[in-house]
Parts: structure tokens; C-alpha cells; sequence
């Protein structure tokens, strides 16, 4: 054997020890549950709910947390996450049984969220009259409200009153109006070396050209890309570019257009409610305008809402209801999340509310052309190649052609999808 | 030849003390361990933990296996982590783990069911009370003129007496207890999932609940036949199957979503050697990934070796303050440093163009070519350090008798850097040579950081770049728009981890050569 | 026959003086400036930026224009990002992974360099393949891996330290391991036989001797293995989930990636504060890592 005289005494001794040691440790631990699912086998247990939210507003949140449980005795666990992989966090944990209940989004995750069986049903019930119009649109999918609104995004043009006394009626009279006011940028909106189709969007509609056309029911249709008919819209931007005006150009970032419009050297400034704080400190005069349009047809933005999904799998899916549909759906509520988030309410008596605040009605009016964003997965083929196929025409391409070679690729990634 | 080691002949007890209750605390651990997983019902794991505590215990007690002593501790947390993470890949990349098949069969079915479930549009909201009969939950509803309504779920609603509250919400039935908001909870589940017939007509719904306290009628169009396995839309009659790849589908082989995982066998290596959409640039990223990732290496170890001998010098002054300096671009966070440099690069904006080249535009970023100088100038910043430091404690190993040995021998500073040092070096050097190599194979942060793989190639139909390494490749092409397929890209690790190994174990043994023989 | 030192004796000038020692040293400081000022650029940019009130990242190309500490008061202040929660968290988590990280890979490493066993070469070899290996997946598997460990043992499960620190010691025998095992080799082995004819088992060689020679190589390990785990966000954002148990590169990560997040000069200021610690810590190493042990054990 291997084992001399010696060995054997020290196995004995280990093995004794470690029996010893074993049967202490495991007198002391008592088969624990986890917190994060109730057991429904001890009625007097506490029912958690786990609400993932983004760093931004969890402060918020933790406070109306906390109000709910003096109301109904269901504890809220707020989970701060890294809002850029929430939501692939979310679709891969949904499932595992260690997933939240609640998790905060966007409506354009639908698709997705949907497609991978994590989300169930909310039923708003008759609430639904409450919300805003685009918010209850948005929070629908396939004939299915899958998403509690608390609120709606979409973008406007900041003005510099200092700069520039009246609101712009048109995207030329706006560019004139910022060259008299004698700035280096009379008009100011990001994009990036990838381009930003988000921001240039109310611009393409003004042109007749959304992306995807809607069916009978309102939704999306993904079989109708309508993208195609941007031919005017891709001229009109190549005169914007380097081969024109340059007035939008992909070497300005956020950040850069940021520190433009605080410093004064932009007039007007196409961007969305999260800017506005900082201009604000920035001791510039701001007031919120509509977008101009370059043509004669209104320019209608993105309208991004942002609202709470419950995981399909979740074992307190009545807590998780009624802590949406019956809590974060009043108005205190949503004007808490306003309050941390910068967003507009969802719901109407909230926003009418907060859009007594002139800058808060500012985009609520530039609102109301805005449309949702497309939630179904064909969208995200429309992602890969717009931006890209933008910013070469910016940079001189030629801008039909260009354009044209866009909608063949969005097409065949469709198909081949 | 060496002594074989032998295991000394006296064992002294302080050593001996400390190893039984070292290993005592591990099996203790792994005892307590072993039950919980028992209880779980973790077979697998629990036979592994089982076999690992065996033969901890038996390397540690015996008297030979004086290697294994030393190299366990560490193995152990290479195989949990390490080897787990790559058995992990290789498990997927045989699966369809991708959108849309992210769950189990029973869940996807759960999650159409759910789904499917649609709110009759004249459905009127009806406030519930859930009530008990025995061990059957069921609703009590009120319409809208104030009846009250009762149903359970093998009986359908039908009208009865009740006693109402301040709002003219019937609360309470004879025959049954009344549910409190704590008690629904309790049973959350349960009520969660009761659908009460609204009549003895099928096609006229159920009645659910979703929060406890707000009743619908609810129509649902797909119906699940567990004894046959399908599904049918009863609104269409559409039969649904199950396809074998992972989800429902009909008769022409439309699949309806959400699916579910499964396994499917070599169908990821195949389809990603054959993907045509990214056989095109394939060739040239591999090619520029081969370049970047040599490049790299040279740059950084020629720039950091070279640092190093600057300050191989005797007498001279400052050398710590030099030190200190070179070593901080490494002391930075890498990615923060990726960040800025990708901002002081702008064209337009940027510090370099800007400030240090007066004015220049220099298309550092947009450039295809400039665009590869650019990454590897950044790389370059980022790991001159760490081969500063490996190539400076290797010149320290440098035995000093033998530099002395060459000077004395008449040979000049170059010569002994050439045939003394160098070798030297390179000899301790060639694997840090080599898996800096791998490594930057690999580096998928700072292709992604710097330029994002940038700028696009707009002859490609895939999103690429030019400056694209291969797994940023990948990445793009398992990760496109909303389409996250992680079977496809564990295979294509795979397939580029034997590609990577390959070249490595060929340097290796290239490099064996220069090692001394042991 | 030698050539230093045998010039025979006369007075040199200032200027022969001068331009000898311009042709020894005086080079390779011109040298080291410029190396300098490439390995500081973009660090000045970032000091610039901290001490700019408040500055935009891009928008500050002007160096130094204004001067003032408030960036690192709000930072400080915040209560939004904990940066002194997370410094600690990354101390605590970096420390201890490096000096743990050292010693597993010594371990290893000895038996690598002084004993003789089957598989010893594919073995050390198969180490540093090991960590060739992609890791695009990791984050999925690493985050099912520590769920299923933080079920039976919670105190190393996800959202622990202790499991992160575990992931990090993962890594410990790689590269690391053959850097000790080239410098360990390079100490003589009579050292050894001397020790073993005077009665040291190999335990007390291996603490003893090994370890004190081997301080340069030890040193630089323990530098780099706190350098990567000190920044490293891709694994910590994935174990750790609640915000007080997260570390300084993933909180600094998120305040980047948080696209309304506009308090650039605040950031800038969270990256100097980061780059501390490593500086610290090189600073002490230092001595060990340029020391000249090994020469003098065998004279």
C-alpha cells in the first residue's frame, strides 16, 4: 500500500476532524430559502417582489417601494442594473427561476421580449383610457398589452431664446435665424461616424418615408418597408453634408453637440428631454420648440416609451399586477418617476400635470406627431445598415444610389432572417 | 541527473497539524456541500464534488504525488472556472441556444398559452373577490348592475346572493370563505392561473384575474393537446407540431415563436463554415486579424525591451521617476485609456489633429487604412508596460557572471546584447510572446472601444469593418440586430480557438529549441 | 586583453567629460523624455479634464484652462455612483486576488521548475492554452456557474466578492505561472541540493529560499494580477449586482456607457482616483522588481 503507518493515522485524524466539523456546521444551517421566491406552503411568509430598474431612477422607485408596503404589506426589492445589458440579462435570467418579476424597459424590447417567451400579459383594464394615446399604442404588441407606460420620450429642437427671440417655422427659416444670430453652429444635432438615423428620423418622415408601413390594426407591418421611398429624403441630406451646407455632420458626437449648445455656440439643438437639465445649468435660456420641418408635411420623431414588463415565469405574477396596473399607474407615481427620469408621464393626468412646466410642454407638443418606434425584430435589420448608409451620404456619397443599396440590404437581411 | 524527490523521512508535526486541519476544513466543506446538493438532487454535481474530495484527500495523504501537492490548489480553481466556462461553450455551441429558443419546452408552451390569451373587447372590468369552497378556488364577481356572480373552475358562473361592501362589491358568498389580499398572495399562483368558464360554451371565454382584484373574460385561439403534442389555433385550425428543431410548427414548416432550447447536434459548425454572407471579407479579416495580433506583440515587445535597456544602465539618474511613468499607462484602466484615445483621435475635434498636428485633418478613425494605424497605435500605448515589466525582471535573471564572462572576453555592448542577453531574454520571454499573441487574437475590447471595428466595409452585406478581427466578426455576425444566436457563435469559438492553439503550439515548439534542456 | 578603465590618468575637460557622460547617459534621458511624453498624453488630457470645473471630455483640447477640485467633490459626493464604496470594494478585491494569485501560481510553479513527473511539458503548456480560449461566452457561463455554486454555498455565490475573487483565481495558473516557472529555473539548483544535504523538506525550501529569491519575479506577478483585477469590468459587472458591492471599473463603466451622463470632468476625475492604487502599489514593488537578488545568492 501506499499508505504507511504514519499516513493511516493522519487519514483517520482528517476524516474524524472533518466529521466533526460537518456535523457542527450542518447543525447551524437550516435549510435556508432564499428571500427572492416565497414559499406558499407558510402562509404568514412575505410575498417579495424583485424589480430590476436602471441606476437612474432606482432612488425614485425606492421610495415608492417602500410606500407600497405600508399599503399592502408586499415587500419591493429594487435591483439597480447597468441599463445597457438589462435587457439581455433579463431575456437570459427570465426563465432560470432567479429572474426578477418586474423588470423596467423600453416598448421597442417587445419584439424581442416576446419572440423569447419572457413577458407576460398586463392587463390595464379599463386604466387604459388613462394613458396617453402613443403610450398605450406602444405598450401593445400584436394585439396584446405586454408593458405598464410610465414615460414617454421623443425628441424636440432646444432653442437658445438668447440667440434667437422666435421658434423657427421651417428647417430653412430655422438655419437662417441661427446664421443671424452670428453662431459658429446655427443648428446642432448629433451623429457620430456611424450616423444617428434616431435623430435625423422626424426629418425622413417629413419626406413621406417611414420605415415600415402600418397595417389595419395600426401595428407595424414588416412586409410593407417603406423605407424605399426616401429617394428626396437622401438628397436632401446629402445637400446637409459635406457637399453642402455641413450643417449636420458625422463628426459631431453627443458629447461634442453637448458642449456647443452649453457653451453657446449653437443656437438650436435637435435632441431629447435628457439634455435639457444640463443646459439648463448651464445658465442657458432654453426653450423647447417643435421640430422644423424641411418640407411642408410635419416631422414627426421617434416617440420612445418606456414602461414595466412582468417575467412570464415569475411565481407572484398577481403582486406583480397589482403593483403595476394598481400602484405605478396613479398619478403621484408617475410624477415621482418624472421627477428622477426628466420623461414625460404616461399617464394624462400626470403629464397634463407636469406640462405646466413650460419646457415639459414643450415636448409634449413636439410630441404629438411623434410615433413609437418599431418594436418588431425586422427592426433590428433596419438598425445594422441605416445609420451607416446616412452618414456615407453625409460624407458624399452619392445619395440615391446610396440609399437604394440600403433598402436592397435591409430587404435581404429581412428575408434571409 | 537530479535526486528523484523523495518524501523526507521524518515528519514533523507542526507540518503535519497544519495539513490535517486544512483538510479536514476542505472535506468538512465539501461534506456540507455534498448534502445540500444531495437534497437538491444534483446527481451529476454531487458524483464530481465526490470524486474531486476523494482525490484531494488521497494526493494529500499519500506519500508520493509530491507535484500534485503543489499544483492542485491552483488546478482546482482553473478547472471550476476556467475549464467550466470553455465546456460551457462547447456545450452550446451543440445546442440552438439563440432568440427565440431561450427557454424549456414546458415554458415556451406556457409562455404561446399566456400569449395567446386575449381580452374579449367588450369585456367589462369586473371587480373579484376570490373566494374558497373546500379546496376549490373560485371568483365572485360583480357586473355591472350589481349581481352578484360566482364561478369555479369545473363550474360556471352563475348568478347568487352575496353580501356587498361600502362600494357595492359583492365580498362574501354562503358556502365559501373569503380570500384576503394576503391569503390571494399566498396562492398567487393558483389565481394567477384559475380561468373560470363564463358559461357551458367554451367559445364564450373565461373569466381570469391578473392583479386579485379585476376580473376579464378572456379568449384564448391556441389550445394545447398534451396527449398528442400539438397545438391548435382554434380560430384558424391550424395544427401545430413539434418540429424537432426546437419549436412548433405547421404543415409548411412556419415556425411559431417563442421555441425552446435543444440540442442539434453539428448543425452551428456547419452552417458557420458555410455561411456565405461572411465568407467574403473572411478572408481579409483573418489576415489583418494575423497581422493585428503580431504586430502587436513586436511593437509592444520591441518598444518595452527597448525601455528596458535604455534603463539597464548603471549610474544612471531617475530611473525610478522614468519607471514610474512608463508603467502608468498600464496602471490606467485600459478601457478608459481606449476611450480617450478614440476621442483625442477624432478628426475634427480631436487633441492630435487639433492641438498636436496644428490643424491637421487626419482621418485617423474614418480611414480604412489609418483606421489600422490607429488601433495599433492605441494597443501599442496600452501594452508597452506590461512588456516593460516582464522584460525588465527577464534582464534581471540574466546571470551577471555571464555579461562579465563576454566583457572579459573583449566583447563590445551590442555584441553582448546580441549573444548574451537577448537569448536569455527570449528564452523566458517566448511564451509571454506567444500568449500575447493569442491575446490580441482575441482582443475584442479594444477593436470595440477605439474604432468599434470601424469604418464600415459597405461592399460587404454584413455589418463588418476594417478594422474587424475575427471575433469581433463573429460577434457581429451571432449578435446582428435583434438575433442573438450563441450556438452559432460558441461554434465559431471553437473553430478560432483551434485555429489560435494551433499557431501556438507550433511557436512553442519552434521555440523549444531555445530552451535548455532540462 | 581589457579595454575599461586602462586609459591611462590625465585631466579631462568639462566638455569631454560632458559629452562622455551625454554618450553613456545623457542620450538616454532625451530618450526617456520623449518615451515620457507618449506615455503621458493622453493622461495629462484626462488630469486636464479633472481639474476642469466643468468641462466636456471632447470639448476640453485647451490644456489646464481652468483650474479647481469640484469635479472630484462631486464625484465624491455623489449619491448616485459610491465612488468610495466601489474604491474600497476594488482594494479589497485586487489585494487579495494578487497576493493568492501569486501564491497558487508559485506552487505551481515550483513543481514545475524542480520536479520531474509525466506530463510535466504538455502540462504547462496546456496552461497556457487554456486561457487562449475566447472568452465571448464566459459572461453566460460564469453567471450559471456561480448561481448554481451560490445555492449550495451562498457565501461564494453570485453577487459575492468572494466568488469574484474565485472567478479572478481561476486564472491564477496561466502566463503568470510560466513567468515564475523561466525565473524559478534560473535559480541555480545546488541552492536546493545544499538546503536538502542541511535537512530542509521541500516545503521549507520552498518558502525559504524560492520565494526570497524569486521577490523581482513575484513582485511583477503580483502587479500585473492586481492591474487585471482591478480593472477588469466585463467579469465584475456580471457577479456583482448590488450597486454597494460593485467595483471602481465597473462603476466607472457604467457612468461611461450612460448616454445622458453628462458630468464628464466628474468621470475624468473617477479615472485619476482609479489609477492610484496601481501607481501606489508599483511604487512599493519597485525595489523588488529591479533588485538583483539572485546574482548575489550565488556568489
Amino acid at each position: 500500500m501506499l499508505m504507511t503507518k504514519k499516513s493511516l493515522v493522519a487519514t483517520v485524524a482528517v476524516a474524524a476532524s472533518a466529521m466533526l466539523l460537518s456535523a457542527c456546521s450542518s447543525s447551524d444551517d437550516s435549510p435556508t430559502t432564499t428571500s427572492a421566491a416565497p414559499t406558499t406552503d407558510t402562509p404568514a411568509a412575505t410575498t417579495t417582489l424583485t424589480v430590476w430598474v436602471d441606476a437612474e431612477r432606482a432612488d425614485a422607485l425606492a421610495a415608492v417601494a417602500s410606500d407600497y408596503e405600508a399599503a399592502t404589506g408586499i415587500k419591493v426589492d429594487i435591483v439597480s442594473r447597468d441599463n445597457a445589458t438589462m435587457k439581455d440579462d433579463f431575456m437570459q435570467q427570465a426563465g432560470t427561476g432567479s429572474g426578477p418579476d418586474v423588470v423596467m424597459g423600453a416598448h421597442d424590447w417587445l419584439g424581442e421580449l416576446t419572440t423569447n417567451g419572457v413577458v407576460a400579459p398586463v392587463e390595464l383594464g379599463d386604466s387604459a383610457a388613462n394613458y396617453l394615446q402613443v403610450a398605450v399604442d406602444a405598450a401593445n404588441y400584436e394585439g396584446t398589452v405586454y408593458m405598464l407606460p410610465y414615460g414617454v420620450e421623443n425628441l424636440a429642437v432646444l432653442r437658445n431664446a438668447d440667440l434667437v427671440a422666435e421658434p423657427a417655422t421651417s428647417f430653412d427659416d430655422m438655419i437662417a435665424k441661427g446664421n443671424a444670430a452670428g453662431v459658429e453652429y446655427p443648428f446642432i444635432v448629433q451623429q457620430g461616424a456611424d450616423g444617428d438615423p434616431y435623430h435625423l428620423y422626424p426629418f425622413q418622415t417629413a419626406f413621406g418615408a417611414p420605415v415600415f408601413g402600418r397595417d389595419e390594426s395600426g401595428a407595424y407591418d414588416p412586409s410593407q418597408l417603406e423605407l424605399g421611398n426616401g429617394a428626396q429624403f437622401a438628397t436632401w441630406l446629402a445637400s446637409q453634408g459635406v457637399n453642402g451646407t455641413n450643417i449636420i455632420s458625422t463628426e459631431i458626437t453627443g458629447d461634442i453637440a453637448t458642449d456647443k449648445f452649453l457653451t453657446g455656440q449653437a443656437a438650436f439643438w435637435l435632441t431629447g428631454p435628457w439634455n435639457v437639465k444640463a443646459a439648463v445649468d448651464a445658465g442657458i435660456n432654453v426653450v423647447v420648440d417643435r421640430i422644423p420641418s424641411p418640407t411642408g408635411d410635419p416631422a414627426q420623431p421617434f416617440a420612445g416609451v418606456k414602461g414595466f414588463f412582468v417575467n412570464q415565469y415569475s411565481q407572484n405574477k398577481v403582486a406583480a399586477n397589482d403593483f403595476l396596473v394598481n400602484y405605478l399607474g396613479t398619478a403621484d407615481v408617475q410624477k415621482a418617476l418624472y421627477a428622477s427620469g426628466g420623461v414625460l408621464p404616461a399617464l394624462k393626468a400626470a403629464a397634463d400635470e407636469i406640462a405646466s412646466d413650460p419646457l415639459v410642454k414643450g415636448f409634449k407638443d413636439a410630441g404629438e406627431d411623434a410615433v413609437p418606434m418599431p418594436a418588431i425584430p425586422e427592426m433590428g435589420q433596419v438598425w445594422q445598415f441605416w445609420g451607416v448608409a446616412e452618414a456615407q451620404i453625409l460624407n458624399g456619397a452619392d445619395p440615391v444610389a446610396t440609399w437604394e443599396k440600403l433598402t436592397q440590404d435591409v430587404q435581404t437581411a429581412i428575408s434571409g432572417s | 541527473m537530479t535526486v528523484r524527490d523523495k518524501a523526507p523521512v521524518t515528519t514533523r508535526t507542526g507540518p503535519l497539524l497544519f495539513k490535517i486541519v486544512m483538510l479536514a476544513l476542505v472535506d468538512a466543506g465539501a461534506l456540507f456541500a455534498m448534502s445540500i446538493l444531495v437534497t437538491k438532487g444534483s446527481y451529476v454535481a454531487f458524483t464530481i464534488m465526490l470524486l474531486a474530495t476523494v482525490g484531494i484527500n488521497a494526493i494529500y495523504l499519500s506519500k508520493r504525488a509530491l507535484p500534485a501537492k503543489y499544483i492542485t490548489p491552483g488546478v482546482i480553481f482553473l478547472a471550476v472556472f476556467q475549464v467550466f466556462v470553455i465546456g460551457y461553450t462547447v456545450y452550446i455551441a451543440f445546442t440552438n441556444y439563440s432568440t427565440g429558443h431561450i427557454i424549456s419546452k414546458g415554458q415556451a408552451i406556457e409562455a404561446l398559452l399566456s400569449q395567446s390569451q386575449s381580452r374579449l373587447p367588450d369585456s367589462a372590468q369586473y371587480p373579484v373577490t376570490v373566494v374558497r369552497d373546500g379546496s376549490d378556488l373560485g371568483f365572485l364577481v360583480t357586473s355591472a348592475d350589481g349581481t352578484a356572480l360566482v364561478g369555479f373552475a369545473d363550474e360556471p358562473l352563475h348568478k347568487v346572493e352575496a353580501s356587498y361592501d361600502g362600494a357595492g362589491k359583492a365580498v362574501a358568498t354562503s358556502g365559501t370563505t373569503t380570500l384576503s389580499f394576503g391569503d390571494i398572495l399566498a396562492v398567487q399562483q393558483d389565481v394567477f392561473d384559475l380561468a373560470i368558464p363564463v358559461s357551458d360554451s367554451a367559445a364564450d371565454g373565461t373569466l381570469r384575474t391578473q392583479d386579485g382584484r379585476s376580473a376579464f373574460i378572456y379568449v384564448s385561439d391556441l389550445h394545447y393537446d398534451a396527449a398528442t403534442d400539438t397545438l391548435t389555433n382554434t380560430a384558424t385550425g391550424v395544427v401545430y407540431t413539434d418540429g424537432g428543431r426546437g419549436s412548433f410548427v405547421d404543415s409548411d414548416g412556419n415556425e411559431i415563436l417563442p421555441g425552446w432550447q435543444v440540442a442539434v447536434g453539428w448543425h452551428n459548425f456547419t452552417s458557420a463554415l458555410s455561411e456565405t454572407s461572411i465568407l467574403g471579407p473572411l478572408l481579409r479579416v483573418i489576415v489583418w486579424t494575423l497581422v493585428f495580433a503580431t504586430l502587436s506583440v513586436v511593437l509592444t515587445f520591441g518598444l518595452g525591451l527597448g525601455i528596458s535597456l535604455l534603463f539597464d544602465q548603471r549610474g544612471m539618474r531617475g530611473r525610478t521617476l522614468y519607471r514610474i511613468i512608463m508603467v502608468l499607462p498600464y496602471a490606467f484602466p485600459a478601457f478608459l485609456g481606449a476611450l480617450i484615445w478614440a476621442g483625442m483621435l477624432s478628426k475634427s475635434f480631436g487633441f492630435i489633429n487639433q492641438v498636436l498636428l496644428g490643424g491637421a485633418a487626419v482621418p485617423w478613425l474614418t480611414d480604412p487604412t489609418m483606421a489600422k494605424v490607429a488601433v495599433l497605435l492605441v494597443n501599442l500605448w496600452l501594452g508597452f508596460p506590461y512588456m516593460f515589466l516582464v522584460t525588465t525582471g527577464a534582464l534581471q535573471a540574466v546571470p551577471e557572471e555571464a555579461v562579465e564572462a563576454a566583457r572579459m572576453d573583449g566583447a563590445r555592448p551590442w555584441q553582448v546584447m546580441r549573444y548574451v542577453k537577448m537569448p536569455l531574454v527570449l528564452v523566458s520571454t517566448a511564451p509571454i510572446l506567444i500568449s500575447s499573441f493569442a491575446f490580441n487574437f482575441n482582443n475584442f475590447n479594444i477593436i470595440y472601444l477605439v474604432t468599434g471595428g470601424g469604418p464600415r466595409d459597405v461592399s460587404a452585406s454584413i455589418p463588418v469593418g476594417h478594422t474587424d478581427i475575427l471575433i469581433s466578426l463573429v460577434y457581429k455576425v451571432a449578435f446582428t440586430g435583434q438575433q442573438r444566436d450563441y450556438g452559432l457563435a460558441s461554434a465559431f469559438s471553437i473553430l478560432i480557438f483551434i485555429l489560435v492553439a494551433t499557431i501556438s503550439i507550433i511557436s512553442f515548439r519552434k521555440t523549444k529549441t531555445l530552451e535548455e534542456i532540462d | 586583453m581589457s579595454t575599461h578603465d586602462r586609459r591611462p590618468q590625465y585631466q579631462s575637460t568639462a566638455l569631454e567629460r560632458a559629452s562622455r557622460a551625454f554618450r553613456r547617459t545623457g542620450w538616454r534621458h532625451l530618450v526617456a523624455w520623449v518615451l515620457c511624453a507618449f506615455a503621458l498624453l493622453p493622461l495629462v488630457y484626462v488630469l486636464s479634464a479633472a481639474l476642469n470645473p466643468h468641462g466636456t471630455l471632447t470639448g476640453s483640447n485647451r490644456l489646464f484652462r481652468e483650474v479647481g477640485l469640484d469635479s472630484f467633490h462631486r464625484l465624491l459626493n455623489s449619491d448616485q455612483y459610491p465612488f468610495l464604496t466601489w474604491f474600497k470594494n476594488s482594494l479589497i478585491i485586487g489585494l487579495t486576488t494578487a497576493v493568492l494569485s501569486v501564491f497558487l501560481g508559485a506552487l505551481a510553479a515550483y513543481a514545475f521548475s524542480r520536479m520531474r513527473f509525466v506530463g510535466r511539458r504538455p502540462g504547462l503548456l496546456s496552461l497556457v492554452l487554456v486561457q487562449m480560449f475566447p472568452q465571448l461566452l464566459a459572461v453566460v457561463a460564469i453567471f450559471i456557474l456561480l448561481t448554481k455554486i451560490g445555492e449550495v454555498i451562498p457565501a461564494i455565490g453570485l453577487n459575492t466578492q468572494a466568488g469574484l475573487i474565485a472567478v479572478y483565481l481561476g486564472a491564477a495558473l496561466g502566463v503568470n505561472t510560466y513567468l515564475m516557472y523561466g525565473f524559478f529555473n534560473t535559480v541555480p539548483k545546488d541552492i536546493d541540493e545544499a538546503a536538502k544535504i542541511d535537512g530542509a523538506g521541500h516545503v521549507r525550501i520552498f518558502f525559504t529560499i524560492i520565494l526570497r529569491l524569486a521577490a523581482p519575479i513575484l513582485a511583477v506577478v503580483s502587479l500585473l494580477s492586481f492591474i487585471a483585477s482591478f480593472n477588469d469590468f466585463v467579469i465584475a459587472s456580471v457577479v456583482l449586482i448590488d450597486t454597494d458591492k460593485q467595483t471602481l471599473a465597473v462603476g466607472l463603466y457604467r457612468m461611461v456607457s450612460n448616454a445622458n451622463y453628462g458630468d464628464w470632468s466628474a468621470f475624468a476625475a473617477g479615472a485619476v482616483v482609479a489609477s492610484l492604487p496601481v501607481l501606489v502599489l508599483f511604487l512599493f514593488l519597485q525595489r523588488y522588481i529591479v533588485s538583483g537578488l539572485t546574482s548575489g545568492a550565488v556568489k
